[in-house]
C-alpha cells in the first residue's frame, strides 16, 4: 500500500462517516424525498418497464401489457396430477386446462369440452371436444389426450395424492389405482372429438370435481421422452406458457397467441417469488397487485388511507375451525364439545383482535358456497349455558389435561388461539394448552389421529357442499379427522351424494350440517376474507373465492388511473 | 509449495474426510429422526392415506432403513448427485443450491471487501490517534452502524430510500443492479467496526516494538513507517479473521437476504431448514463444513507464506 493510497482511504473513510451522518439527518428531518426526486435506482429488468417516478396512479407500471403481481413458489411439481396445494395450483390453472372450467362466480363453463350430455340415469357424461384445441406446441388435442391424462393420474406408479379423492366415482380409477386393472374401464374414446366417462353412481357434482386440476390434459408424448424434467417447460393448453422459472426469484408466463377461447389481452405475468415486502413494493409502484398489510386494514377500510381506492375484499370459499377429536377423552363426551363451542366469544375476537375483517362463522360451509342454507346455525356464545352443559358432563370436576396443537414453529402462540383460551379459562374454568408442532409434524397426528384438538382451516377444492360436508364428516371418509359417526348424518350425506336434484340435494346437506354442529365435532371460527389491492390500472382483476384461471381476461388501461 | 507445506495441507484435507463422514451420518440420522418425513413435505397439505405414503415412499426411497438410505445417499453423492428438492420438486438439490450460492458468494465478497477495506485504513488511523478524541470518536462512530440490530435498521433503510427518497426499488433483478447497493452495504459496514478495533488493537502493539523505535531513529518518513512497518505487520493477525469470515461469505447473510427477497443461500437455508427439505439441508451442512475446515488449511498456509517463523512442514498430524 503506497502512502497516496493510505491518505485517499483515510479521505473515503471521513467522507463515508459524513454520508452516514447525513442520512441520518435526513432521516430524523423527515425531509428530502417526495415525488419531486426522480429515480435513479431504476433497475432494467428483463422485463424493461420505465419505472414510475410518482406516486399517484401507477405510473410506469401501467404502460405496456406486463402484469407483475406477488407470487409464491411451487411447493409441488407444476404437474396437474400431483398439485395439492394452492400456492402450486395457481400456476396449474393457467398452464393447464380440463373438460371443464369454472367462471368467477364458481360456475362450471365448458373449457376443452364444447358441450356434454348426461345419460338420464345421472351417471354417463359424453362430452364433445372443440375443433381448435391446441397444445401449446400446436399439437392438436384429441379425446385420446383426455384419455391418456387421466389413465396417467390413475397409474399407481405416478403415485397422485388426489386422484381417488377427486375422479374416485369413475368406474375403473380406483381398480387401476390399486392395480387390479391396466386401464381405467369407465373413460372411453368415441372418436377424436368425444370422450365418454362412466360413473360409478349418479353424482351431481361430478362436472365440479372436473374443475379440479388432476383430471387436466398433459401431454403424455412430452412427459414420456422427458419424465424427469418436462415440469419445467410443460406442454400444457392452458392460455398461458411457462416462459422462465427460477425458484425464489421469478416465474414469468407469457401468453398462448393460439388459445381456443382467444389469446389473453395480457403479454405475460410476471410473478414475483423475491424481493422486498409486498407492501412497500405496491406502494413503490413495483407490483400491481399487493396485500393490505395489518396494521392498515383499519385506515384502507374507512377510507383514510391512499391506499382504500385500491381495496378489493374477497370472500374465500374456506372456514376455521377447530377440529376435536371425538375418540379421545374429554371430547368423547358431546356435552364437553358443546360447552366449549358456546364459550367462545368470536364477535368480540373479531372486533378486537383481527380489526373486524373476518367473517364469524355462524355455522360450517362459508356463504359462498352454492347451496348454503343461512337456517344452518352453530352454537353461539352462551356461557351460561356452557357452564350447565359442562356440569352435567361425565368429566365435570375431573376434567383430564386438555393439549390445543396448531401449526407454527414455536415462540408466542397466535393471538386468537390465546383468546379462545383465555375464554375457555374464565367461563368454564377448563384449562387448555396451546402446543405448536412445525407443520410435517401436524400432518402426521392429523393422520394417526393421536390429537386432542387442532386448530385447522379447510379451503374447498370444488365448489360443492360435497367437497365440505360431505368429505369431512361421513364416518368412512379418510378426511373425517373429529372420527365422527353418526348413522343419521351418513344417511343424509349418501343420500345426497346420489341426488340428482340440485336443490333437494343441498338441503339434505342442509340437514346433515345441522345435526353435525348440534353434536358439535368441529367448532367453525371464521370464514376467511382476502384483502387485494388493485391497481387502477388493472382491469378486470377476479376476486374470487376459490383458485381458478385468472389472468386471461385481465388487462392494464394506461389511461385507466 | 514446499514439500513440506505440500504434505501438511494433504494431511489436513486427509483429516477433512473422517470429519465430513461424522457430521454427515449425525445429520442424515437427525433429519430421518427428527419430526416429519420428507413424504409429509412431498404429499403436502393432502390428509394421504397410509397407502399413499408407502407409494410414495417406495418410489424414493424412503421406506428402506436409513443405514440403506445413507449409503445411497453418499454412493449418489459420489457422483455429484446431492438429491432431490422437497420444497422446489421441479428441482434437483443441486440446480436450487448452486446457482444461491453464487448469488451470496458474489455480494459475500462484495460486502467483505467493503467490510475489510474499510475496516483496516479506519483501525490504523484510530490507533494513530489514540490518545486524542478522534480514536473513540472514529471508532464508536463504526460502532453505531454495529450496534443496531439487521432488523431495525432494514425496515428505516427501505423506508428511507425506496418510498421516501425513492432512489431504488426493492424488486430482485441480478447481483449486479444499482438497487443491490443498499443491501451490500448493510451486510460489509456493520462489520466495520469489529475489524477497525482488531486492528487498532495489533497497530497499538506494533507500535511498541523495537523495529519501530529503530525505524524513527533511523530518520524515516512518517508515512513510510505506517505503510512498510507498522501496517504489514500489524495485518498479520488479520489473516485468521479475512480466514475465518470466508466460508460465511458462501453462506449468506440471512436478515439481508430475506429482507430483500435476494435468491441468495442465507435465505433458502432457513426455508430449507423449516420445511425441512431434507437432501437440501444435508447439503448445506456438509459444504459448510467442507469450507470451514478449508478456510482453516488457507489460513495456516498463508500464514507460512507470511511469516517463516511458523513452519508447517514440522506440524504433526495435522
Amino acid at each position: 500500500m503506497s502512502n497516496k493510497t493510505l491518505l485517499l482511504l483515510m479521505g473515503f473513510v471521513a467522507f463515508l462517516i459524513l454520508v452516514v451522518g447525513v442520512i441520518g439527518v435526513v432521516a430524523i428531518a423527515g425531509g428530502g424525498g417526495d415525488d419531486t426526486n426522480a429515480s435513479t435506482g431504476g433497475i432494467p429488468k428483463a422485463t424493461a418497464k420505465p419505472k414510475s417516478s410518482s406516486g399517484s396512479g401507477g405510473g410506469g407500471i401501467c404502460q405496456g401489457k406486463s402484469l407483475i403481481v406477488p407470487g409464491n413458489d411451487p411447493t409441488s411439481q407444476l404437474d396437474p396430477i400431483q398439485v395439492a396445494d394452492v400456492d402450486t395450483s395457481v400456476y396449474i390453472y393457467e398452464i393447464f386446462s380440463g373438460l371443464v372450467t369454472l367462471d368467477k362466480d364458481l360456475k362450471v363453463q365448458p373449457d376443452l369440452a364444447k358441450s356434454w350430455e348426461v345419460s338420464a340415469d345421472g351417471k354417463m357424461y359424453t362430452f364433445t371436444l372443440r375443433d381448435n384445441i391446441l397444445f401449446h406446441d400446436n399439437r392438436r388435442v384429441t379425446a385420446k389426450d383426455v384419455k391418456d391424462s387421466i389413465e396417467r393420474a390413475a397409474d399407481p406408479k405416478n403415485a397422485s395424492p388426489t386422484v381417488k379423492a377427486y375422479l374416485g366415482d369413475i368406474v375403473g380409477i380406483n381398480d387401476k389405482f390399486d392395480g387390479k386393472a391396466k386401464e381405467v374401464s369407465g373413460v372411453t374414446v368415441v372418436d377424436d372429438k368425444t370422450v365418454r366417462i362412466q360413473l360409478i353412481e349418479p353424482a351431481d357434482f361430478f362436472l365440479a370435481e372436473l374443475t379440479y386440476p388432476v383430471s387436466f390434459v398433459v401431454d403424455v408424448q412430452q412427459i414420456a421422452k422427458d419424465p424427469l424434467n418436462w415440469t419445467r417447460k410443460p406442454n400444457g393448453t392452458g392460455p398461458f406458457k411457462l416462459a422462465e422459472f427460477s425458484p425464489t426469484q421469478r416465474i414469468r408466463l407469457v401468453k398462448n397467441d393460439n388459445f381456443y377461447l382467444g389469446a389473453p389481452k395480457l403479454d405475460e405475468v410476471v410473478f414475483e417469488l423475491g424481493g422486498g415486502s409486498i407492501s412497500t413494493r405496491y406502494e413503490n409502484n413495483e407490483l400491481h397487485i399487493g396485500f393490505v398489510p395489518p396494521q392498515e386494514l383499519a385506515s384502507v377500510k374507512d377510507g383514510s388511507s391512499p391506499l382504500a381506492k385500491d381495496y378489493k375484499p374477497g370472500n374465500e370459499l374456506a372456514v376455521f375451525y377447530i377440529t376435536l377429536n371425538t375418540k379421545q377423552p374429554p371430547f368423547d363426551d358431546p356435552k364437553v364439545r358443546q360447552a366449549l363451542a358456546m364459550s367462545i366469544d368470536k364477535e368480540n375476537i373479531n372486533e378486537v383482535l383481527l380489526y373486524g375483517t373476518q367473517r364469524v362463522a355462524t355455522s360450517f360451509a362459508p356463504p359462498d358456497m352454492p347451496g348454503y342454507d343461512k337456517s344452518v346455525r352453530g352454537y353461539g356464545y352462551d356461557p351460561a349455558r356452557a357452564k350447565q352443559l359442562l356440569s352435567e358432563s361425565k368429566y365435570a370436576g375431573k376434567m383430564p389435561r386438555i393439549v390445543m396443537n396448531y401449526g407454527g414453529s414455536g415462540g408466542s402462540s397466535p393471538d386468537i388461539l390465546v383468546a379462545i383460551q383465555k375464554g375457555w379459562q374464565d367461563t368454564l374454568g377448563v384449562t387448555v394448552e396451546l402446543q405448536a408442532v412445525d407443520p410435517a409434524a401436524y400432518l402426521r397426528e392429523q393422520r394417526r389421529g393421536t390429537f386432542q384438538m387442532l386448530s385447522d382451516g379447510w379451503s374447498a377444492d370444488y365448489p360443492d357442499l360435497e367437497d365440505f360436508t360431505g368429505k369431512l364428516f361421513r364416518s368412512d371418509s379418510t378426511l373425517n379427522l373429529t372420527k365422527y359417526v353418526n348413522a343419521a348424518v351418513d344417511a343424509l350425506l349418501q343420500q345426497a351424494r346420489r341426488e340428482t336434484d340440485r336443490t333437494k340435494r343441498n338441503g339434505l346437506y342442509a340437514q346433515a350440517e345441522q345435526k353435525i354442529l348440534d353434536d358439535a365435532p368441529v367448532i367453525p371460527l371464521f370464514w376467511p376474507v382476502t384483502h387485494t389491492l388493485v391497481k387502477p390500472c388493472v382491469k378486470d382483476y377476479p376476486i374470487a373465492s376459490m383458485t381458478i384461471e385468472r389472468y386471461r381476461t385481465v388487462d392494464i388501461d394506461p389511461k385507466g388511473n | 509449495m514446499s514439500p513440506g507445506l505440500t504434505g501438511y495441507v494433504l494431511r489436513r484435507l486427509l483429516w477433512a474426510i473422517p470429519v465430513l463422514f461424522i457430521i454427515s451420518i449425525v445429520v442424515f440420522y437427525m433429519l430421518r429422526l427428527g419430526p416429519g418425513s420428507p413424504v409429509d413435505t412431498i404429499l403436502g397439505k393432502q390428509y394421504y392415506t397410509p397407502e399413499q405414503a408407502a407409494r410414495v415412499e417406495a418410489k424414493y426411497g424412503y421406506d428402506k432403513p436409513i443405514y440403506v438410505q445413507y449409503l445411497k445417499y453418499i454412493a449418489n453423492l459420489a457422483q455429484g448427485d446431492l438429491g432431490i428438492s422437497t420444497r422446489h420438486q421441479n428441482f434437483t438439490a443441486k440446480e436450487i443450491i448452486v446457482p444461491k450460492i453464487w448469488v451470496s458468494t458474489q455480494i459475500g465478497i462484495v460486502a467483505l471487501l467493503i467490510t475489510f477495506g474499510l475496516g483496516i485504513p479506519v483501525g490504523v488511523y484510530a490507533a494513530l490517534a489514540r490518545g486524542t478524541f478522534i480514536d473513540p470518536l472514529t471508532i464508536s462512530s463504526w460502532l453505531l452502524l454495529d450496534a443496531i440490530p439487521p432488523f431495525v435498521l432494514i425496515p428505516v433503510a427501505q423506508w428511507l430510500f425506496v418510498l421516501k427518497l425513492r432512489w431504488m426499488n426493492l424488486t430482485y433483478a441480478g447481483v449486479w443492479e444499482p438497487n443491490m447497493l443498499v443491501p451490500i452495504l448493510l451486510i460489509g459496514l456493520p462489520g466495520v467496526a469489529g475489524v477497525a478495533r482488531l486492528m487498532r488493537a495489533s497497530v497499538i502493539g506494533v507500535l511498541n516494538e523495537d523495529y519501530i523505535r529503530t525505524a524513527r531513529a533511523k530518520g524515516l518518513k512518517q508515512q513510510t513507517i505506517v505503510v512498510s512497518h507498522i501496517t504489514r505487520n500489524a495485518l498479520l493477525p488479520m489473516v485468521t479473521v479475512i480466514g475465518l469470515s470466508l466460508p460465511g461469505v458462501a453462506a449468506g447473510a440471512l436478515f439481508v437476504e430475506t429482507a430483500y427477497g435476494i435468491p441468495g443461500i442465507g435465505r433458502e437455508s432457513l426455508q430449507a431448514a423449516l420445511a425441512p427439505d431434507f437432501d437440501v439441508v444435508m447439503a448445506l451442512v456438509l459444504l459448510g463444513s467442507f469450507l470451514f475446515v478449508m478456510a482453516n488449511v488457507l489460513i495456516d498456509v498463508v500464514y507460512a507464506f507470511i511469516d517463516p517463523r511458523v513452519r508447517l512442514g514440522q506440524a504433526r498430524g495435522g
